[in-house]
């Protein structure tokens, strides 16, 4: 029994690494020295009709951002955007860095923005979708006891694209995009045994540390 | 039908009673859902407009909700409760976005506050959908309002002592729309769902009257001669 589930365990953990990651990154404007004592933003686009640019993600790329660098300070999604409501609404938000100069012109967003020393603004754009799915399973509960058999199979895909602003430059200075996907299983025999390929977070990985290397080019 | 198929398995009598509860409730849970809109609503970043102003929430305004029965097979019943949510909400924009503000309760309120005019916000409709109908993986609301700056003496009874909003001319009428939604998510339930999409609508209500206040039209005038635009 114990060789069994060890053996479940391992083809598990083979069939999690089942995921192909493509990152492509295009920068007009490299920084020369890598940021010291500023702050960065990483806000999701949520203006599509049937998608919103998930906040757990934004979370994680925050995080990755934050364990790599210490001098690079992170401000919250949620924090940032309730702190300058109702500019950074989906009905509201900048969809280019112009629209950010007229924004300045109100005397509290540019005291705002002032105080929270902002070097880069980094808009993520994208979505983690199932793609196909297969197979079949049944599960039934009787007096002596519940159980389920069959097997199961779907693909995941995340797309997503990192716009990069510089506020001391008002420029839009570079673009990065990850596309990542894979293809996760469920055999059941009595327990369904869920094996998840990490897509989302192999995009997250992705684009993370590309940005990380970035913001911290020359430090 | 419950109890018949009870007997038929080999249960303890406590058992079957505890067993009974969770599939009365699970049925009960598959055939209403109940939201009470709750959220917390940042105070807006905004220049404050130099005006004085009475805002007055109706009762139907305080208590709205929205009530959709269940009409077929497979649907279910929803009762979203927007009321204390909406008084919440503008209740933190309103103070912000105008530089004095009164909550206007009762005819003694209209007496003692000498106010600009008296802003009324009412609710015209609530709309919704779950991916249950739509087939499309988010939760959405639409909200729709009416709004109304009338003079203080406008909603003065003064016969009998009351505030009375039958006949009112405002001399700023007009409607406002929002919209929210919020993508399914894993462990998720559906009543979640429609709380945030119900909350990501007022921030939207919010940010559609911050843009749109003073191109409203008699507003502009208003501002400039709060005490004659009337």
């Amino acid at each position: 029994m114990k060789r069994a589930l060890l053996s479940v365990l391992m083809l598990g953990g083979l069939l999690g690494g089942c995921v192909t990651a493509n990152v492509d990154e295009m920068t007009f404007d490299a920084p020369v020295a890598g940021m010291v004592d500023g702050s960065i933003v990483i806000l999701g686009r949520r203006h599509a009709p049937d998608y919103d640019t998930e906040p757990d993600f934004i979370d994680c790329i925050g995080n990755h951002i934050s364990r790599g660098s210490e001098s690079i300070s992170v401000i919250q999604e949620r924090q940032f955007v309730d702190a300058l409501y109702p500019w950074f609404e989906p009905r509201t938000a900048p969809l280019s860095i112009e629209s950010v100069g007229r924004l300045m012109m109100l005397p509290s967003v540019a005291n705002k923005l002032e105080d929270l020393d902002l070097n880069y603004m980094i808009w993520i754009d994208g979505r983690t979708q199932d793609t196909n799915s297969s197979g079949s399973m049944t599960c039934g509960v009787g007096p002596t006891g519940a159980g389920c058999f069959g097997f199961g199979t779907w693909g995941t895909e995340s797309e997503y694209e990192a716009t990069i602003w510089n506020f001391d430059d008002g420029a839009e200075v570079g673009k990065m995009s990850a596309l990542t996907s894979g293809q996760s299983y469920m055999p059941a025999v009595v327990v369904p045994i869920p094996i998840i390929a990490p897509v989302q977070d192999t995009a997250c990985d992705s684009l993370g540390t590309q940005l990380l290397q970035y913001l911290s080019a020359g430090s | 039908m419950v109890g018949r198929l009870l007997d038929s398995m080999t249960l303890g009598r406590k058992a079957q009673r505890l067993l009974t509860l969770i599939i009365l409730l699970v049925l009960a849970a598959c055939t209403s859902r109940e939201v009470i809109v709750e959220g917390t609503f940042p105070t807006p970043l905004v220049d404050p407009v130099p005006v004085s102003v009475g805002v007055l929430f109706t009762q139907e305004f305080k208590e709205h909700e929205l009530v959709d029965d269940a009409t077929g097979r497979g649907e279910v019943s929803w009762r979203v409760s927007t009321g204390w949510a909406q008084v919440e909400f503008w209740s933190t924009l309103f103070p912000a976005f105008f530089q004095n503000v009164v909550f206007i309760e009762s005819y003694e309120d209209l007496q003692a506050y000498d106010v600009d005019a008296v802003l009324i916000p009412q609710v015209a409709d609530v709309q919704y959908a779950i991916p249950l109908y739509t087939n499309v993986k988010v939760y959405e609301i639409w909200m729709r309002y009416n709004l109304a700056l009338v003079e203080p003496e406008q909603i003065v009874d003064a016969e009998n002592a009351a505030i009375s909003l039958e006949n009112v001319q405002p001399f700023a009428e007009w409607p406002l729309t929002a919209y929210g939604k919020t993508p399914t998510a894993f462990m998720q339930s559906d009543i979640d769902a429609v709380n945030l999409a119900a909350v990501m609508a007022l921030r939207d209500a919010g940010a559609n009257f911050i843009t749109s206040f003073l191109r409203v039209p008699g507003v502009m005038d208003w501002i400039e001669n709060p005490e004659e635009a009337q």
